[in-house]
């Protein structure tokens, strides 16, 4: 080979990924209006968008899978643990994070910025991403179910309990979230039928509680199984 | 050194050192606060966010000074002249130093653009965007005035525009989230597998050429092979990074392929060191920079190449995606293709610009070691934590903190081995700052 040809290859080799990188960032600015809704990109979104970044957010946390990896992915966190959640955690973050080894800096932000900032986390979590983050998957999360119903040997409801996220809050066993109370003796407080309720609708059951509804996270064959699964640990 | 100019590499060289160890000092701070719980009064003044502000940053502003030195070493050597106007090189460094340290300082005070790795806010940019400007013209006016072009300067100056081009994509504010990102990586991505890599092999090129005695034509046969391969694998493999982010499915593909292969010209690279460490002319004098080389070209392979491809697959990306397998990578690969590349060339040039022809190369060595055996196996209790997070969190999907208490072991161990990492790097500073021409043993 001459230098010559090993100059052509270089010629050629960059211009041909040069090209077809050009041609998919084109076909990209066509597809993201959909992909990513922009009609419902409100000024809202931007401005919580700007509260995001005016902290730093996303050099502790992660958004879409970018950032820093010290506290959790954001994409669907208002799914994950609700708007109060969010509320709870910014506003207080000493107190929500009082157990746990982890801390998050008080930021002081005010209501109204809460507000842009919760826009913005909904927007993102629309996102047509390809079903990521894995965890908060409906589609791969049965699966996981499946998968772990069959090879360990759990209940279902411990299955679904696991693999809905329900301990990111709660603690079985000491493993597991701080936010929540620890369910380890959820059975002698409560019937199935009186977990079932209240994880539907908890706000209905104790006006003062931080936990989201599970109406659209559960079918109704997994709350069955849940609320059995909790109801046993006496 | 045969150009007078050339020293003005030395003040580059003399400025990214203590940079490098305040970057490490700060790594520090970041994996000990993965490891013990900082108190909440701490945090709230000084928290994880700020230091990895400051740890990326300084990471940049290092490296670019090792590049940008490097250059003003290589260019009159390369276009047997001096360099066109030795005040503005002065300029621009004093300009670039005063914008970090206004932008570390800044960041202490939450002065920041809030997006990771581009916290540098607007009016601190824009001198950046002049520094860089100054530099290549002082460079193209150097080459332009010499016109004696080579393929070594050619690559480099291309490298250094492209380098300065892709920045522009990082200044704006996007409102939309997925195109943030999108022309984020422009930024990033390109940098690293791009800009970065076309100066990294025509810097090797150069020192390979001078340390071997290999003919011209043979290295820049080479070079033009690589570049070549690095820019086909490197542009459209920037899509690895857009699976998740609301771009569209085909991406999967594009990724998938193209970053399959971006090992090849690391390969390539590698093969081409030791061949030509092999079929050298010259006798060997200093045997650490023949270490750095190879180090660098083996650690390189393993960092970018090998760390690299294990998880851009999209069906393994899709559970180790913005987990701590990406740290792992990242440590590996900056350290293999970048960190050894500059400590190199600073060992290549300090010597000759302090006119040593032999030095005492004992505590380098010391050094060198220290550094990559502690980086290799923080790439190892790294990766541990991030398979862990990926298992625990992706595929059982159990809570984040779960998986952080899993992980916390291993990032205490990284914490150690960070230490360890320190005081190789405080050995290797302290050595090129000192460098002493070697003592013929007595017989």
């Amino acid at each position: 080979m001459t230098k010559k040809t090993a100059f052509w290859i270089f010629l050629i080799g960059t211009i041909s990924s040069a090209a077809v990188f050009l041609w998919a960032t084109y076909d990209m600015h066509r597809q993201v209006v959909t992909l990513a809704h922009v009609d419902k990109l409100s000024a809202q979104v931007v401005a919580g968008k700007k509260v995001f970044e005016k902290h730093n957010c996303n050099d502790c946390h992660t958004i879409l899978g970018f950032g820093a990896y010290y506290a959790p992915d954001l994409t669907r966190v208002v799914q994950r643990i609700g708007e109060d959640g969010i509320r709870f955690r910014v506003k207080n973050p000493e107190k929500a994070f009082a157990d746990s080894w982890r801390k998050m800096p008080q930021q002081n932000l005010t209501d109204a910025e809460i507000t842009d900032l919760l826009a913005f986390f909904t927007w993102v979590g629309e996102v047509n991403n390809n079903d990521w983050p894995p965890q908060d998957s409906k589609k791969r999360i049965s699966r996981g179910e499946q998968m772990m119903v069959a090879s360990v040997g759990v209940s279902p409801g411990a299955a679904v309990f696991q693999s809905k996220g329900c301990m990111n809050c709660h603690s079985l066993h000491g493993t597991g979230g701080t936010f929540g109370p620890a369910l380890d003796q959820e059975g002698r407080r409560k019937t199935v039928e009186e977990i079932e309720h209240y994880v539907l609708d908890p706000k209905g059951v104790n006006p003062k509680a931080m936990m989201p509804p599970q109406k659209d996270n559960l079918s109704q064959r997994e709350l069955e199984e849940v609320a059995r699964f909790l109801a046993t640990l006496k | 050194m045969e150009f007078r100019s050339q020293k003005i590499a030395y003040w580059y060289f003399t400025a990214a050192l203590p940079l490098f160890v305040l970057q490490i000092v700060m790594g520090l701070y970041l994996a000990y606060s993965y490891t013990f719980t900082v108190p909440q009064s701490v945090v709230n003044v000084f928290p994880f966010a700020t230091a990895r502000a400051m740890h990326t940053n300084l990471l940049v502003l290092w490296m670019l000074l090792g590049f940008m030195g490097g250059t003003y070493y290589i260019i009159p050597e390369e276009t047997k002249s001096e360099i066109f106007s030795e005040k503005l090189a002065y300029l621009q460094l004093i300009a670039l130093l005063a914008v970090g340290v206004i932008a570390l300082v800044g960041f202490f005070f939450g002065w920041t653009k809030g997006r990771p790795l581009l916290e540098i806010p607007p009016p601190l940019n824009y001198i950046v965007v002049v520094g860089a400007l100054i530099f290549l013209f002082n460079v193209g006016m150097t080459m332009i005035k010499a016109n004696r072009w080579t393929a070594t300067q050619g690559t480099l100056l291309g490298g250094l525009v492209f380098l300065a081009i892709m920045y522009l994509f990082g200044v704006p504010f996007y409102k939309n989230e997925v195109l943030d990102w999108y022309y984020w990586w422009w930024v990033i991505h390109l940098w690293v597998e791009g800009a970065w890599e076309l100066i990294t092999a025509s810097i090797f090129a150069f020192v390979l050429m001078k340390l071997t005695g290999v003919e011209r034509e043979v290295v820049e046969k080479w070079l033009y092979v690589e570049i070549g391969l690095f820019l086909f694998t490197g542009l459209a493999g920037t899509g690895h990074h857009y699976y998740w982010i609301g771009a569209p499915r085909y991406w999967l593909w594009i990724g998938g392929v193209f970053s399959a292969l971006e090992p090849l010209p690391i390969v390539l690279m590698l093969i081409d060191t030791m061949r030509h460490v092999k079929e050298r002319k010259n006798p060997i004098v200093n045997r650490l920079t023949w270490t750095y080389a190879v180090g660098c070209a083996v650690m390189h392979m393993i960092g970018a190449g090998v760390w690299g491809f294990l998880h851009t697959l999209p069906q393994i990306n899709y559970y180790t995606h913005g987990s701590q397998v990406t740290v792992s990578h990242g440590h590996l690969a900056f350290f293999g293709a970048y960190a050894l590349l500059n400590l190199m060339t600073f060992y290549f040039a300090i010597p000759r610009m302090k006119g040593i022809a032999e030095y005492d190369d004992t505590r380098g060595k010391y050094g060198f070691w220290i550094m990559t055996c502690a980086m290799m196996m923080m790439g190892l209790t790294f990766g541990v934590a991030g398979v862990l997070q990926s298992y625990v969190e992706r595929v059982l999907g159990l809570g984040f903190m779960t998986a952080q208490s899993y992980m916390r072991l291993w990032m205490g161990a990284t914490f150690f081995l960070g230490l360890v990492f320190l005081s190789g790097v405080l050995t290797t500073v302290t050595d090129l700052l000192t460098i002493r021409p070697k003592v013929q043993a007595q017989q």
